[in-house]
């Protein structure tokens, strides 16, 4: 059987699945309450988005379009480029019933300079995988998170994660990738031999978080490094939203107690013990 | 070859049955770790969403949360009810379907990692020594007595309650209520070596009392499954889905029927569910909606040809009476083996000089 029958079926099989909950906003990065980075942000606009839409407003970069990649088509077939007004951009998934992970890439011009602006958003509706839409080329310098938090997760507290630098599509080693947090914490991380800078989320949140999808917690943090190539300065920016550590708001204690009351519930199971284990087993 | 590995039908399903945990548990180091590189979302087994490194979701997970997002807040939304409301739903059982059409309830008996932990947690008891206690009048509600709670919590946690938070009647924690308090989540999770789904969550009511029953009910199972044999099969509510479709999959058990019986209620003892009508009915009416395709009773069957598997008109099995002698010998109807031997037997005392 050949990759494409696999593919058809996994695509099948998978359907439903990205059509369950309501993500449209599940995965993007919430609008800071104030300014919090001098770093080029693209967040969202106003609150829960429609499944197949959203509103996007860009942060410390300014160009007059967004570009918006779909999971299928390529860097080509696959995307859209979508015009920035005062209220933000407008975008939608690839078709009307094409979800999943979709990237969006602002670019800020000068000769001098090109300042890129990235996220990766969830459009709540069947699409393929990431894989191939993070593993494509858009710009000169690029961080591309390998991977993104599968659906129903995210970027957490005291969790690390890898992201990739990428200059002109290669791998970039050696290369200073920053952190900031909208709550205030700043680090910075090297990438290795092969371009990957192993993030640690700072444990920084603060109570007052607000609530995204599902009711979680969340706030932004944004990926950023720079570097100079032929005489121009490249400067590249990741945002998305992250959540405290799950510690913060669960007890193991409680739950442990719990499964050692079952275990005292089911022990009266256990009182009459034994049974002659040469019983012989006749014919019927 | 393969029947030095495999003897028995028994020993080929446990082999299978632990490919199908790593799957079901740790199957992302294959197939990747998004949901759309997954073998489904719609799989008939316990396979849990919240495991992190699984290989794919159970068919639960979606149902729930279609109902909860896409029908119960679109109702509110638009009240009426249009068919792309629906069709997730749709798409989520025609893929459900599509598995279960191969497999059929086997997804129980074969796949499904938390009737595997309960079958290896009972195999130990047996090892150990626990007595078996069945349902079956043995100071134990009897088998038809519990059959009605997994119908009960199907329609209750999986369908209902789900369509109400969406309504907007009950809480947002009760969106999906039956994964929070299916143990599956905390056994496949804490088998990745992740404690967060043990861990209870806080500043919630609901969130908490859910989770508390799920870890009441893992305690209970692990501990409970040393004596009884698959406990929180009996009252799964994955079991009762399955149930709705399996006169619809060409695999079933097939039973003619025999002088002896209801006589010899061997099948019966040998069956992990304790189910009566294995050795009491025959026809359609043996096939209860309490099994799950083990095997195990036409293992067991010590006539020639009056339980089988099958697949449409193909016997994948059928009992003999050379088989269930073979196989008795190694282990009992009820599991109980011989125990094993890790010191040689003391040698005989030699005769004291008169």
């Amino acid at each position: 059987m050949n990759r494409q029958f696999f593919g058809t079926l996994l695509l099948c099989a998978a359907t439903p699945l990205a059509a369950q909950p309501d993500h449209a906003s599940h995965a993007a990065p919430r609008p800071a309450a104030g300014v919090w980075t001098t770093q080029p942000l693209l967040l969202p606009a106003g609150g829960r988005g429609e499944r197949a839409a959203a509103l996007v407003r860009p942060s410390g970069i300014a160009a007059a379009t967004l570009n918006v990649y779909a999971p299928v088509g390529g860097p080509t077939a696959g995307r859209q480029t979508v015009a920035v007004d005062a209220a933000g951009a407008r975008i939608s998934s690839g078709t009307p019933q094409l979800g999943n992970f979709h990237w969006l890439v602002m670019r800020e011009e000068t000769p001098e300079r090109v300042k890129v602006a990235s996220t990766a958003w969830y459009f709540g509706n069947p699409g393929p995988s990431p894989k191939a839409l993070l593993a494509e080329t858009r710009h000169e310098l690029e961080i591309v998170p390998e991977p993104l938090p599968r659906e129903h997760a995210q970027y957490r507290e005291s969790e690390k994660w890898r992201f990739v630098v990428r200059l002109h599509g290669q791998p970039l080693a050696a290369q200073p990738v920053m952190l900031e947090t909208e709550f205030g914490s700043r680090s910075t991380f090297t990438t290795d031999a092969a371009g990957v800078a192993t993030v640690l989320f700072p444990r920084d949140f603060q109570p007052q978080a607000k609530e995204s999808g599902h009711g979680r917690p969340s706030a932004g943090f944004v990926l950023s490094t720079e570097k100079e190539s032929a005489g121009v300065r490249y400067q590249t920016a990741f945002n998305l939203n992250y959540g405290p550590d799950a510690d913060r708001q669960r007890s193991l204690a409680w739950g442990a107690a719990f499964g050692l009351l079952g275990m005292l519930a089911a022990s009266p199971l256990l009182r009459r013990r034994g049974q002659p284990v040469n019983e012989e087993v006749g014919d019927a | 070859m393969l029947k030095a590995i495999f003897p028995t039908l028994g020993r080929f399903r446990l082999a299978v049955q632990l490919a199908m945990l790593f799957v079901t548990v740790y199957g992302s180091l294959f197939v990747g770790s998004y949901m759309a590189d997954k073998l489904s979302n719609a799989l008939p087994a316990l396979s849990c969403a919240y495991d992190q490194m699984n290989g794919g979701y159970c068919v639960l997970v979606p149902t729930q949360h279609i109902l909860h997002h896409r029908i119960g807040e679109a109702l509110v939304r638009a009240q009426q009810l249009t068919l792309g409301m629906v069709l997730p739903l749709l798409f989520t059982l025609l893929t459900f379907f599509a598995f279960f059409f191969v497999l059929g309830k086997a997804f129980c008996g074969w796949v499904c990692p938390l009737g595997t932990v309960q079958e290896v947690v009972g195999k130990l008891g047996r090892r150990l020594g626990f007595g078996l206690r069945r349902l079956d009048g043995d100071g134990l509600p009897a088998v038809r007595r519990v059959r009605p709670v997994k119908w009960l919590l199907l329609l209750g946690l999986v369908f209902v309650l789900p369509l109400l938070t969406g309504l907007g009647v009950t809480p947002h924690a009760l969106g999906n209520p039956y994964c929070d308090i299916c143990p599956a989540r905390v056994a496949t999770t804490l088998l990745t070596g992740n404690t967060e789904q043990l861990a209870l969550r806080l500043g919630d009511g609901w969130s908490f009392a859910l989770g508390a029953t799920a870890n009441f009910l893992l305690g209970f199972l692990l501990l409970g499954a040393l004596a009884v044999r698959q406990p929180f099969c009996r009252i799964c509510p994955l079991l009762a889905f399955n149930a709705l479709f399996q006169r619809l999959s060409p695999l079933r058990l097939v039973k003619h029927k025999h002088g002896n019986c209801g006589k010899c209620r061997i099948c019966s003892d040998a069956c992990p569910m304790d189910i009566p009508e294995i050795s009491t009915e025959d026809g359609r009416r043996a096939y209860t909606e309490e099994c799950t395709l083990c095997g195990r009773c036409v293992e067991y069957c010590p006539q020639d040809g009056t339980l089988q598997l099958k697949w449409g008109p193909l016997a994948l099995f059928a009992s003999s009476r050379e088989y269930y002698k073979a196989r008795a010998k190694g282990e009992l109807p009820d599991g109980t083996v011989k125990p094993l031997k890790f010191l040689r037997p003391p040698r005989p005392s030699a005769k004291p000089d008169a």
